[in-house]
């Protein structure tokens, strides 16, 4: 850019060689190799080890823990665990998971009992979970379940509202966000920055993040090391346990297995009750159209994706808690189910929509209580369209 | 947009590409100057307009400035106001367009709508004061103009809050039935009244330009597109270091050489801002907050570690900054001023300030401490101690609008000036053991962080309070957190002893830079913004 005056050299003092800094962390290329070469061996070798180093034994009925459900190294690993041609791996949100039952009053329970083998039916559901959230799961996560046989259960509580469906326009926190596609397709009510948007995406592609992530839900109470070690008590005063713990301690190499006792599930536990016994009068849904909604969307693509890898999939409809509906609403809802099922149809997807269960049966609009996991089994198992599924090579 | 986040790292993969392909052509300042507005811009586009108008405003100026003669010339003022009888052309335009603009903004000021008022008010003072300059043709009126301009919008935003708020106190008090408007409502077209982020920092930039082309220290940059990248290049751009215009500039002239030891230079500054930043300094904020959000539930042990854990969170939050900053400007072959140099191990007040930001500090000491001290010269004894105070006062203030603030350069004004003398005497030099100064200065510095880092005044003096008066008890502080400062502390002791070459060996270096990779993959704490941004 053109050619300056003798004066215009820099100021004497300043112009002596700027100084590199205050330490003596000046890298050359060579050691900036030796560094990004001794990271990317203990980045790809540590998750891989760790999956061989910590013991990991689910027992029959196993649900990964609501605690953990956003520990999606975890659900991989769980995935790659139970693989085998001889098991049906049932997938879905917390209807499949048994969000007012314990472990032994789930679907894939008593669906094990119909199969008399304890571990044919596996729950693969995941707490809070929703199609959109899914599709991100078992894309990155979820690579080992291949030509297998797959129960996907279709859940349409969201597509009852543009606030479940996710595509309202007013900002909405949601569970696994880290999951939802981040840019397309544009999801209204998630207004993550970009940052968020973009280390959610490094999340979901290197494993070496996700693992961290393990260790944080596994062993540091959900938190990040540091964080942990100030964690308090919530006493008055607030004490801090972890002050002058050794991190490293807590790492057991043991991931806990599920609760078999958990006092907000189950039948002793005050939630168990049916929808009505609360004196809820009958709702009236706000439907979001299915060549609109976000939540039926992902759930066509993560059917695709799944048949793709090689799994039959049998698709689960329902069954929605119709009893708790209007009349208006139950008649967009039957739309909704015909047109799903249409759709199924057509790509010739095997599915199954299971009969409405007694009004007793549901502890709210689409999770049924322990006896209606009971029954709902009974009826899948005694489908002939399920039986020649389950049978077929 | 924040160094540590990944659309910066995007950005980067973007514009240093572009930067190194456009090197051969007259384009990379363009690219330059377009990703650092476009650095800014991510931030609040509408903030823009505040750099360029700083950047066009200073450069007309100070082109102004130059046509003028170094030597005081008589001139027929009254002649030049009515028969526009002006030696230099180009001053005369000047003086014919500032004129003419005055009246423009008069006019909407007085026909248009009532929410640009105080806006053409503003504007029209500044184009009366360019009027002003022109009609004198004297680089002294220049100066005047160019340092108003750039600073009214620097005092409005940062300090004119602040001064409404206390004069209306004092109006109260006086029982006086008047009160000044809140700033916000003069904001046109209903923006919100937000500090503009680094606006401390371009302007302090411009400002000692304006002054060392003045003071002849500086030569005029006559090219548009190099001044503006002078003045929003953009590591520099939010939090400094404060470049002078003899350093920074003479560096755009001429394409900087492709390099391969400024790309690993770069990225060995870049990470260990980045360890210090994304590890240490947030690791010690959740300490350092939940102390002084709640000062009065802590007993003296606590108050008096989240003060020392503060002292050290500042320096790894703000250098970590810097040193992030200076590593990706290395990235793109420019050299910018080191800004932090341990202060922590400073053996003095003065040392103290010749170690942290040493830019900022540097700027004081050249425009504001020099001036004042040649000023009063006269006084002897006194000079140089009142010049401290006052220069440090001006410091506080600079950080932020707020009697905490003012209190903390006092203090560092007083602390000086006490000491000045001091500090050099041989007994200090050579008989006080340094160990032995290096904590008194550290225990002076945490002291006045307290003000720094108080929400408020009350909260201050009652934390100074309990210090000495409340219980020792557990002060519940993380021994990692302890054992993280001391090794940082042990890194820099070993650095400025006769072990230093332990730390060149490559195995060390090798190691750390290891350990700090893998330290922000599994325990960097999310990102937060930078402190100094308030700034």
């Amino acid at each position: 850019m053109g050619t300056e005056s003798p004066t215009s050299k820099p100021d004497a003092a300043l112009n002596a060689e700027t100084p590199f800094g205050s330490n003596e962390m000046r890298l050359d290329a060579r050691q900036w190799l030796i560094v990004l070469a001794i990271v990317t061996v203990v980045m790809l070798l540590i998750p891989s080890l760790w999956g061989r180093i910590e013991r990991f034994n689910p027992g029959p009925d196993y649900r990964i823990p609501y605690s953990l459900s956003k520990d999606y190294w975890l659900y991989g690993r769980r995935l790659y665990q139970v693989c085998d041609p001889n098991r049906v791996i049932m997938l879905g949100d917390s209807v499949v998971w048994g969000e007012y039952v314990l472990p032994d009053g789930t679907l894939s329970h008593f669906l094990n009992r119909e199969a008399g083998e304890p571990n044919r039916f596996i729950n693969a559901g995941v707490n809070g979970m929703f199609p959109l959230a899914m599709e991100g799961l078992l894309e990155r996560y979820g690579q080992s379940l291949r030509q297998q046989r797959v129960i996907l259960h279709c859940n349409v509580l969201w597509m009852t509202s543009p606030k479940t469906d996710l595509s309202a326009d007013e900002e909405e926190p949601f569970n696994h966000s880290r999951l939802v596609p981040q840019f397309s397709p544009r999801i209204p009510c998630y207004r993550a920055d970009a940052n968020e948007q973009l280390s959610a995406l490094v999340e979901q592609r290197v494993g070496f993040v996700s693992w961290v992530n393990h260790l944080q839900n596994v062993y540091f109470g959900q938190k990040g090391i540091l964080n942990w070690t100030m964690e308090n008590d919530g006493g008055s005063p607030p004490r801090c346990p972890n002050l002058w713990r050794n991190p490293l301690t807590q790492i057991k190499l043991v991931v806990p297995s599920g609760v078999r006792d958990d006092a907000k599930r189950g039948p002793k536990s005050p939630r168990h009750k049916p929808w009505s016994a609360s004196g809820a009068s009958k709702t009236r849904f706000d439907w979001v159209a299915l060549e609109s909604s976000l939540q039926w969307g992902a759930f066509q693509r993560l059917t695709g994706i799944l048949r793709e890898r090689g799994n039959d999939v049998l698709v689960v409809l329902g069954p929605f808690n119709e009893h708790l509906m209007t009349e208006e609403s139950q008649r967009a809802y039957r739309k909704h189910r015909d047109g799903i099922t249409a759709w199924l149809s057509q790509n010739q997807v095997p599915h199954l929509v299971p009969e409405l269960l007694p009004s007793a049966l549901y502890a709210d609009a689409s999770h049924p209580l322990t006896e209606g996991y009971e029954l709902l089994a009974k009826r899948i198992y005694s489908d002939e369209n399920f039986r020649k599924w389950l049978q077929r090579k | 947009m924040l160094f540590n986040t990944w659309p910066f790292l995007i950005f980067l993969l973007v514009v240093l590409p572009v930067f190194f392909a456009l090197g051969k052509t007259r384009l990379w300042p363009l690219w330059m100057l377009a990703a650092s507005y476009f650095f800014y811009g991510w931030w609040n586009p509408y903030y823009l307009t505040l750099v360029l108008y700083t950047t066009t405003l200073v450069y007309f100026v100070v082109s102004l400035m130059d046509r003028c003669p170094e030597e005081r010339q008589k001139t027929d003022v009254l002649a030049r106001l009515t028969r526009l009888r002006f030696d230099d052309g180009v001053m005369k335009a000047a003086f014919v367009a500032s004129a003419l603009a005055v009246l423009g903004f008069a006019v909407v000021a007085l026909a248009g709508p009532g929410t640009l008022r105080p806006m053409m008010v503003a504007l029209g003072v500044i184009a009366l004061l360019m009027a002003t300059g022109a009609l004198f043709s004297s680089r002294g009126v220049w100066l005047a103009v160019g340092a108003i301009n750039t600073l009214a919008p620097l005092l409005f935003f940062k300090y004119a809050r602040f001064v409404v708020e206390n004069l209306n106190a004092v109006l109260s008090w006086l029982h006086v039935p008047a009160k000044l408007a809140e700033p916000a409502t003069l904001m046109p077209f209903g923006f919100d009244y937000l500090l503009p982020i680094g606006i401390s920092f371009f302007t302090f930039q411009s400002l000692s330009y304006i002054i060392d082309v003045y003071l002849g220290k500086a030569e005029r940059e006559r090219n548009f597109l190099r001044f503006a990248n002078f003045v929003c290049f953009f590591p520099i751009l939010m939090s400094g270091p404060i470049e002078r215009a003899g350093h920074l500039l003479p560096q755009f002239r001429q394409f900087p050489a492709a390099r391969l030891q400024n790309f690993t230079d770069g990225a060995s500054l870049f990470l260990v801002g980045l360890f210090k930043k994304l590890v240490l300094a947030n690791y010690l904020a959740l300490y350092v907050d939940r102390v002084y959000e709640n000062p009065q539930a802590f007993g003296a042990p606590a108050l008096v570690l989240a003060t020392v854990a503060f002292a050290w969170q500042l320096y790894f939050d703000f250098g970590g900054y810097t040193d992030m900053a200076r590593g990706v400007a290395k990235l793109m072959g420019f050299d910018l001023v080191l800004n932090f140099n341990h202060p922590y191990l400073a053996t003095g007040i003065g040392d103290f300030w010749r170690r942290w930001h040493i830019s900022f500090s540097r700027w004081i000491l050249d425009y504001i401490f020099m001036p004042l001290q040649m000023q009063w010269r006269e006084w002897r004894a006194l000079c140089t101690a009142t010049a401290l105070v006052v220069t440090f006062l001006v410091s506080g203030i600079w950080h932020g609008a707020a009697w905490t603030f003012v209190i903390w350069g006092a203090l560092h004004g007083l602390g000086l000036a006490l000491t000045y003398e001091l500090e050099r005497s041989a007994f200090y030099r050579k008989r006080v053991p340094k160990a032995v100064k290096q904590v008194c200065v550290f225990a002076f510095v945490c002291f006045t962080w307290i003000f720094f880092r108080a929400n408020s005044l009350p909260d201050a003096l009652m934390i100074v309070r309990r210090i000495f008066t409340a219980a020792w008890q557990d002060p519940q502080i993380p021994a990692l957190m302890l054992a993280s400062v001391a090794l940082v502390w042990l890194y820099q002791c070993l650095f400025e002893s006769k072990f230093r070459s332990v730390l060149q060996t490559r195995f060390v270096r090798v190691g750390l830079a290891v350990l700090m990779v893998l330290g922000l993959l599994l325990c960097s704490s999310g990102g937060g913004t930078f402190i100094y941004f308030q700034f």
